[in-house]
């Protein structure tokens, strides 16, 4: 991931695509916000008229000034209740959006994302898209009261008393220039805040898969310590950035503060007759004076909550350009849907014409025909995951042809050809579910019959929970020779047509290797397609044709 | 309720001088708004009055008038300091939070340790540990301002106003926000524990997407995990939006308070002046004061529509800082020196484990009874058995992990209970049956081990065989992606390997070592290990002949 922030495009939130599924109620909650906001002056004016009869003696009514300053409160609470139920339906609406579009981003394409692992990834699913719902819900909606408010209220004051309106009007623009100023340092330091989110977060998910390991080379203090180092990094960066938020909103109150006195002060000096000078018909009325002073801190009020949702939009446009960053970077798309499909027609063959690894190195043309078994050898880099990927239909070659069940491999045929697959991965992972839905995989079938195809129904058996048992990621809780089985007869489990193997033996005691060997001829003696990649001789040897990629030169 | 308080007293113990200071100030802001906006009404009013009655030139503006501007520049001096100081030590605390319960997993027994899901540890050190900055930022702290400076306003307004107008607006906030959020909590609790399990799910179950997709293409299930992840997401939807329904309608319920307190105070002012109880200045500095003491409700709005979510987190870090840290051994005595290990006399330590019954990890199946064998300094000893049989239990015991049925294990003459954990991990190392390396370069995976030179890292990888591989590529910067990715089987088992010789144990028990390579490579690999630790006490758990043809002796498990 880029981690310099100044390098990422310059966005305005608010014409970001990302935020196109909540934008007409988020018209909508501005609206509304600001008619609440407009309600105020009207309560201003009852409260000015209320205290100004007590002081000329006027018999103002209590109950009166009660009801309608009561009345009118009421329907600003309603306008702004229904500005926040918009906006909040506005915010989850982008937000769902946004991660609905990661997920099936990420279901369509092979391969890693150069954007982080899937810590980073899912952090940026979950914690950082909620980072979207504060700019949508207080950052947009104050933008409008912004536009409108402190125009009606300086309007207001300008007819009340000409020097109040200046007051306002020499401080309100001030105001923008330093937030402005100060907003461009709160995207940086928010953006900087953000890459570090990511890195801890991979860094933890590492560490965390490897417990044990830590553990027997006595490296937990090291790791607590360097942890310790990089989550302190990590406050210190999110404290910058809550500096800058927080000197933003002190400044703007400063302001605030300083206008409100200023006004204060004049009116209380003009009722008393010492300024003669300010409202048009010379010195201000109580009422005036009282309404003033109640408008007064309204009019920077809609500026001030744009400064504290000031960093609700730097975090917004950090979020944005670490989604553009995700979007931009191009992979592979995954042949076909990965979904369930109807079983290809065709004989069980598999042929590779013209294919290149990753690094560029040609593949020699291999042809497997239908019942075949075959093992594919070569040194380390010769490209025989690659050829399982291709064969697999997980990828289509950048050059050359696949050809599977006597036609070409394509989009369209992908999953009816996958849909006749056993897969061996080297490294499996084990999904967050019992061992029966890790085998099974939603697909019907005889479990009882895979699992003793791979020899591995009495340890499972003997597991506490039996089928219900819920493994680590990659096993933990059985032996590594029973993790294989357990792969075994997942992929044999369905009764393949082909089934690819990589490494299948790798890592496993010899009488466990041979266990899981036999699994694989039993479903070859059952008439499936069988490839293995294997630096394992012993197995190559059981098979039918040994495929040679050679070895790096 | 109790795991948040219990997590409150942990973040206030760790950071009690700041945030106090920070209560304080919070406090303070509280009280000059209430004070500013009070001062500001009276002054104007009174003003006003004096003007009227021709009394301008007697009154007294500049004190009052210097209090504003005071008041005014006072409350944005506390306000930015009360924020930074409150944001900087909750901040801190939760480091130190999530350093704690980082340590208590990496101390935790095997089994447990083994059955961590990177993911959902994850939560517990990110999500769960974020969501407590509001215990003390949105809960705590502005619950106790709050409540403090409602009850000086109630004081103040006593007795510079009336009693009847500061009861009013005093305990008008106090029982009105007292019912709306208890109300609101008890709809919002549920709500938001069963969002963030939702939330949970999506975590989990993206993460297996992303880690499993090409497994889950294969077998036609990516799509349906797709549903699965977005199920998850939908389940959450439904939940925020019911959350947001029930933190608006108890933020227009406080809208309404506010404006009831503020139009209540205004009538009974208006009243008691009507009466010629009260100038019409301290009418007005009731009314203003009750508008400016809203601003003690606003913070806790948002902190009652998290509580569920805080109460949660808190409670389940409350139970993983709880796990018992494997019991430290009580004998101080010194442990035995390099050169005269136990009873053996040479410069390395003895293995001797006699009568040892060990059950399968988590369980009570026996897999191995009554085993008595030694290992001496410098010997190698494999132990064959086919899978199931109790080699790797018997490792894991040895190596501490795995407590023992019955028997004893000891090391250089000590029961291996009574290590200090420091210093067994210094004389003994295992190389387990699956160990994973980190992302990274070589050299960082490698120096997981401990602080190395160059030089060194490439006597280990020589050792095992890699140096050529690794010379091959970057050097000691090639890079090994998520969880091994990018090194073969064979090479990753070397590199892992090659970290644990890093350690220079004089007790070295090896997994099936050679798993993945030719037997020309293991061989040269296990005459690699040996030249490296001549010295050093060898058992293997060994399935392939190059290994047991390389051990002094053979002892087989059934």
């Amino acid at each position: 991931m880029d981690q310099n922030p100044k390098q990422y495009p310059v966005s305005d939130p608010a014409s970001d695509p990302l935020l196109a599924p909540g934008r007409r109620r988020m018209r909508r909650a501005a609206v509304l916000s600001v008619l609440a906001g407009l309600l105020w002056p009207v309560q201003a004016a009852v409260v000015a008229w209320a205290v100004g009869g007590l002081l000329t003696g006027a018999d103002a009514s209590a109950l009166k000034a009660v009801l309608l300053f009561g009345g009118v409160g009421l329907l600003r609470v309603v306008l702004g209740y229904g500005a926040e139920a918009q906006a909040q339906a506005a915010a989850r609406a982008v937000v769902t959006a946004a991660r609905a579009r990661i997920v099936a981003t990420e279901a369509a394409r092979t391969g890693e994302s150069g954007f982080g692992g899937a810590g980073s990834l899912t952090a940026l699913a979950v914690e950082k898209l909620d980072l979207l719902a504060p700019y949508v819900t207080r950052y947009a909606p104050a933008r409008a009261r912004v536009m409108v408010l402190p125009l009606v209220i300086l309007a207001l004051a300008f007819w009340q008393s000409w020097a109040v309106g200046l007051v306002l009007l020499v401080s309100g623009p001030l105001i923008p220039v330093f937030m402005a100023l100060i907003g461009l340092a709160a995207k940086e330091a928010s953006a900087r805040q953000m890459a570090e989110i990511g890195t801890l977060n991979d860094f933890l998910v590492e560490r965390l898969s490897a417990l044990v390991d830590i553990r027997l080379l006595g490296a937990g203090d090291a790791v607590l310590g360097s942890f310790a180092a990089q989550a302190g990094d990590l406050r210190r960066r999110t404290m910058a950035v809550l500096r800058v938020a927080f000197l933003s909103s002190t400044v703007l109150e400063l302001f605030a503060a300083i206008g409100v006195a200023m006004v204060a002060v004049y009116v209380g000096f003009s009722l008393l007759g010492a300024l003669e000078f300010g409202a048009w018909g010379g010195a201000v009325s109580p009422e005036a004076g009282i309404f003033l002073l109640l408008l007064a801190p309204e009019f920077y009020q809609p500026l001030r909550d744009l400064s504290a949702a000031w960093h609700d939009k730097a975090a917004a446009d950090a979020v944005l350009d670490e989604m553009a960053a995700w979007q931009d970077e191009p992979r592979p798309a995954l042949p076909g849907t990965g979904g369930p499909a109807a079983h290809l027609a065709g004989p069980a063959s598999i042929a590779l014409h013209d294919c290149v690894t990753p690094s560029g190195r040609a593949l020699p043309a291999i042809a497997i025909a239908a019942g075949e078994r075959v093992a594919l050898v070569g040194g380390s880099g010769a490209g025989k995951t690659t050829v399982l990927r291709l064969m697999a239909g997980l990828e289509l070659p950048d050059q050359g042809r696949v050809i599977v069940a006597g036609q070409p491999l394509t989009a369209a045929n992908a999953d009816g050809w996958r849909a006749r697959l056993g897969w061996m991965p080297q490294a499996p992972h084990f999904l967050t579910a019992s061992l029966r839905q890790n085998l099974t995989l939603g697909r019907a079938g005889d479990l009882e019959a895979a699992l003793r195809t791979a020899g591995i129904a009495d340890a499972v058996a003997a597991l506490p929970q039996g089928l219900a048992t819920r493994l680590g990621e990659t096993g933990a809780g059985l032996s590594g020779g029973e993790a294989r089985r357990i792969t075994l007869a997942r992929a044999v489990f369905g009764a393949p047509d082909v089934i690819l193997a990589d490494e299948p033996t790798a890592d496993l005691d010899a009488a466990t290797a041979q266990i899981v060997a036999d699994g694989l001829l039993a479903e070859a003696a059952r008439g499936a397609t069988l490839v293995v990649a294997t630096h394992d001789r012993a197995l190559a040897a059981q098979m039918d044709r040994v495929i040679d990629l050679g070895h790096l030169a | 309720m109790t795991a948040l308080w219990a997590i409150f007293r942990l973040i206030l113990r760790d950071q009690r001088s700041a945030l106090l200071r920070g209560a304080a100030l919070s406090l303070l802001v509280l009280v000059m708004g209430a004070a500013l906006l009070g001062l500001s009404g009276w002054f104007i009013t009174a003003a006003a009055a004096a003007g009227l009655a021709g009394a301008g030139a007697v009154f007294d503006v500049f004190r009052p008038s210097a209090m504003v501007r005071f008041l005014a520049l006072g409350r944005a001096a506390a306000r930015y300091g009360e924020r930074l100081l409150t944001h900087d030590a909750t901040l801190r605390a939760l480091e130190s939070l999530r350093l704690r319960v980082l340590a208590a997993l990496v101390a935790a027994e095997y089994l447990r340790m083994i059955r961590v899901r990177g993911a959902q540890a994850l939560n517990r050190l990110t999500a769960d540990i974020d969501a407590l900055d509001g215990v003390p930022l949105r809960l705590m702290l502005p619950l106790i301002a709050g409540v403090a400076a409602q009850l000086l306003a109630l004081a103040v307004l006593w007795i510079l106003v009336a009693p009847v107008v500061a009861v009013w607006i005093v305990a008008g906030y106090l029982v009105g926000a007292a019912l709306i959020f208890g109300g609101m909590a008890r709809v919002a609790m549920p709500l938001s524990r069963r969002a963030e399990v939702a939330a949970q799910a999506f975590r989990a179950r993206l993460i297996d997407l992303i880690r499993a997709r090409r497994d889950l293409a294969v077998y036609g299930r990516l799509t349906a995990q797709a549903k699965d992840v977005m199920a998850a997401e939908a389940r959450g939807l439904d939940l925020r939006c019911q959350l947001d329904q029930a933190e608006r309608r108890a933020g227009a319920a406080l809208g309404l308070l506010a404006t009831a307190v503020a139009a209540g105070a205004l009538g009974i002012g208006m009243t008691l002046v009507q009466a010629g109880r009260i100038a019409p200045g301290f009418a007005a500095l009731g009314f203003f004061a009750a508008l400016a003491l809203a601003e003690t409700l606003a913070p806790l709005r948002r902190a009652v529509a998290d509580l569920g979510r805080m109460a949660d987190a808190a409670r389940r870090v409350r139970r993983d800082l709880a796990q018992p840290l494997p019991a430290q051994p009580l004998h101080t005595q010194p442990l035995p020196a390099d050169t005269d290990g136990g009873t053996d006399g040479a410069s390395g330590f003895a293995l001797r484990v006699s009568g040892v019954t060990l059950h399968r990890p988590g369980t009570s199946l026996p897999v191995v009874s009554g085993l008595s064998f030694t290992v001496a300094p410098g010997e190698t000893v494999a132990i064959t058995g086919a899978s199931g049989t109790g080699k790797s239990t018997l490792l894991l015991a040895i190596a501490g992990l795995q407590p023992l049925a019955a028997g004893q294990i000891s090391l250089g003459g000590w029961a291996v209970a009574d290590w200090p954990e420091a210093d067994l991990r210094a004389g003994l190392t295992l190389l387990p049956q699956r160990s994973t390396l980190m992302a990274g370069t070589v050299a960082e995976a490698l120096r997981l081990a401990g602080p190395a030179e160059d030089a060194h890292l490439w006597q280990v990888l020589a050792a095992v065989q890699m140096d050529g591989i690794i010379r091959e590529r970057d050097g000691l910067a090639a890079r090994i992606g998520p969880r091994g990715e990018g090194f073969s089987g064979g090479e990753a088992r070397r590199l892992a390997l090659a970290r644990t010789l890093l350690r220079h144990p004089r007790i070295l028990l090896l997994d099936e070592p050679t798993e993945g390579l030719d037997d020309t490579t293991a061989r040269a690999v296990l005459q690699g290990v040996r030249q490296l630790l001549p010295d050093a006490a060898l058992l293997i758990a060994a399935h392939r002949q190059a290994e047991t043809a390389f051990a002094d002796r053979v002892l087989a498990l059934s």
